[in-house]
């Protein structure tokens, strides 16, 4: 009774999409295990396992699926409403972008650049625009940049990244 | 025996490390008071400072965070009116309510007061259920084992999230990720198709990380959420003073009240999956249902706050029975107190009882230190509290997911664990979007090697597989496994069809309105 608008079907649908995928995925991750060679030492092989609980996985996806059809019918959504609820998400997916952005750049730019170009990018995105917020955001990015990387360093000895020029 | 005990002690009450446990404990009531910073999240982000500490001292650390977090949801349930960790949220039921009615204090020191003696209550049961148990499991054999995993994975699915399906899905696929890299017996490569940054497989930690900690920090962005967010100062006002004296006489006046929560809290805290979320929600229902005024509740009752913090502070000790005795982390918490065992070298199982019981004990002496900390800092604090719980979700959320970054780095010292951070975060974030639950997942990861050890131990010992049901605990496991499915699934359908019912009724009552108005 709840799927009635395309909007509430949304996320079924996505779950029904999610099934198939897993579904494909475990197919394809069993199928490999299986290629693995026997051992000659014991009865298992090392794909044996993986086997079992990635067949285990497909057969629940599909079980899930068919279940989920004949308890509920098709869910029926609209491409407006999967982008209008992707649109409300917009904090988190830029959140997501600039971490996955910090990630990436660690290795090269080392721990104290990429930290405070990221606590400083990402708390001026979701915080208040006013000048004492920008001092915070300025005083918390470099507190936190600089000060984990010297406390690792000379606590603990443990190096956090350095820049690689 | 005893020369065990007395190192341990010895260890524990080192002045440096009493120092060390006592802002653990702060850090760890500061961490869960934080709405949006879970329990969890603290314990994971203190396990790379405890790397260069002995391992007495780093669990002991570890456990206080652990013991100062359950109650730190308190002081945003009474202050702010929202939980600040999910095993805070039967705590805002009365707590909140009290707070608002000029008692503040008051609703503080009844909580921290319950949790201390929940916390208590939970470490002995602790210390008279583990070793016992230990002995029994040392007499399991693989097949035993692995059913036993098989039982606590289907427990898990079954009760965290909606839907037993997605649970066990879930748990399935944390299975499937433990077997990337090397395989655990013979260390033969698995699915690593070439690239370097799988061949020692998926650190389960990193698994932790992304999965809970990251998914939750950006839930807490999400518009729905962020806009809860409301100050403290504007709230509560009143009589901030702790009367800790008359909180202790009311409270032992009634001693079945606290007693049955923490008890209550012991029980669910051991079962694997079900933790003190759960807990401080059942305490609370049964202390209304046992009350003789239960239309106090949710007024500002005492009692309720009394077991909803008796309840989930009690889960401590009783999720550490699993753990300490059979070696099987009940919860994602338990799982990295388990990690930051395994980081010095030490291997958990039914063993680490007789071949460490100095560790054993200074787990059970690092926890009543805890407590008793978590009581005097949480009463000498509460003014300092109030002031911190307004801490921006701007600030947090970024800060915290760098700290994310920090502990995923420092476990290997491995750059590409950073990227496998990135990529687990997203999915996770994304699973739990798509009503996924995440504790499965987690436990599969690290409760998936030892089910597949066990199992193919089990057949190089005997190729027959009919002995996993005809050894009678085995059989017993697997069957209690089964049942565990069914129930929830008949348990669903019911719930389904209560409410199919409710609404048709809803709907009748409708039409029956409309025809009497014609």
């Amino acid at each position: 009774m709840e799927r009635k608008t395309p909007d509430a079907a949304l996320v079924p649908t996505l779950q029904l999409a999610s099934y198939v995928v897993l579904a494909i995925g475990a197919i394809f991750m069993a199928s490999r295990a299986g290629s693995l060679p026997a051992s000659r030492w014991e009865p298992m092989g090392a794909g044996t396992f993986p086997q079992l609980v990635f067949s285990s996985i497909a057969v629940l996806c599909v079980a899930a699926f068919i279940m989920e059809l004949v308890k509920r019918g098709i869910p029926r959504t609209t491409l407006q409403s999967a982008f209008q609820r992707l649109g409300a998400l917009k904090s988190v997916l830029v959140n997501l972008g600039l971490f996955i952005a910090y990630m990436i750049a660690m290795p090269f730019a080392g721990f104290i650049l990429s930290t405070f170009a990221y606590l400083l990018l990402a708390q001026l995105f979701l915080a208040p625009k006013r000048p004492v917020t920008l001092l915070i955001v300025l005083g918390v990015a470099l507190l936190f940049s600089v000060g984990p990387y010297y406390l690792f360093a000379d606590v603990f000895s443990i190096y956090l990244p350095r820049a690689q020029w | 025996m005893m020369d065990a005990f007395l190192l341990a002690l010895g260890g524990v009450t080192e002045p440096y490390t009493l120092m060390l446990m006592a802002v653990a404990t702060f850090a760890g009531i500061v961490a869960a008071a934080i709405p949006g910073f879970t329990i969890t999240m603290a314990i994971v982000l203190t396990l790379p400072l405890t790397f260069a500490m002995p391992p007495m001292q780093g669990i002991a650390v570890m456990l206080s965070v652990y013991v100062g977090g359950l109650s730190g949801g308190l002081f945003s349930a009474a202050l702010l009116g929202i939980p600040g960790t999910p095993s805070a949220v039967a705590t805002t039921f009365d707590a909140f309510p009290m707070a608002r009615s000029g008692q503040p204090g008051r609703a503080l020191s009844l909580g921290l007061f319950a949790s201390f003696v929940g916390s208590l209550i939970s470490i002995v049961v602790l210390i008279v259920a583990a070793p016992p148990l230990a002995l029994l499991a040392v007499k399991l054999g693989p097949w035993e084992y692995f059913a036993l995993i098989v039982f606590a994975l289907t427990i898990i699915a079954s009760l965290v999230g909606d839907s037993v399906m997605r649970g066990l899905i879930a748990g399935l696929i944390g299975i499937g990720i433990a077997t990337i890299g090397p395989d655990p017996l013979m260390a033969r490569e698995r699915f690593t198709f070439g690239y370097e940054l799988l061949t020692a497989g998926i650190p389960f930690l990193v698994v932790l990380i992304g999965m809970y900690a990251m998914s939750q920090l950006l839930s807490e962005l999400e518009p729905s959420s962020s806009s809860q967010q409301v100050s403290s100062s504007s709230l509560v006002s009143g009589d901030m003073r702790p009367h800790l004296w008359d909180v202790i006489k009311s409270t032992l006046r009634k001693p079945f009240n606290i007693l049955r929560s923490s008890l209550l809290g012991v029980f669910i805290g051991a079962v694997p999956g079900a933790g003190s979320s759960i807990s401080n929600l059942v305490a609370y229902d049964q202390a209304k249902r046992a009350s003789k005024h239960p239309e106090t509740f949710g007024k500002g009752e005492p009692e309720g706050v009394v077991a909803s913090e008796a309840g989930n502070s009690s889960t401590v000790g009783g999720s550490l029975i699993p753990l300490i005795s059979l070696g099987i982390p009940g919860s994602p918490a338990d799982a990295v107190l388990m990690a930051a065992i395994m980081v010095h070298g030490i291997s958990i199982g039914p063993r680490l009882i007789l071949d460490h019981p100095d560790l054993v004990y200074s787990m059970f002496i690092a926890m009543a230190v805890a407590s008793f900390f978590m009581l005097f800092i949480g009463i000498l604090m509460m003014r300092a509290f109030m002031r911190l719980l307004n801490v921006p979700k701007y600030i947090v959320v970024p800060v915290v997911l760098a700290c994310c970054a920090i502990g995923t780095y420092t476990l290997n010292n491995r750059l590409s664990d950073l990227y496998l951070l990135a990529a687990i975060g997203t999915i996770g974030y994304l699973m739990k979007k798509l009503d996924y639950p995440l504790a499965p997942l987690v436990l599969g990861v690290v409760l998936g090697p030892i089910a597949e050890t066990n199992l193919r131990r089990a057949f190089q010992t005997s190729a027959d597989w009919s002995l996993f049901f005809t050894r009678p605990i085995s059989a017993l496991l697997l069957a209690l496994a089964v049942l565990s499915v069914a129930y929830s699934i008949y348990s669903y359908i019911r719930q389904r069809r209560l409410l199919a019912q409710r609404a048709e009724a809803a709907q009748n009552g409708a039409y029956q309105d409309d025809v009497s108005q014609e």
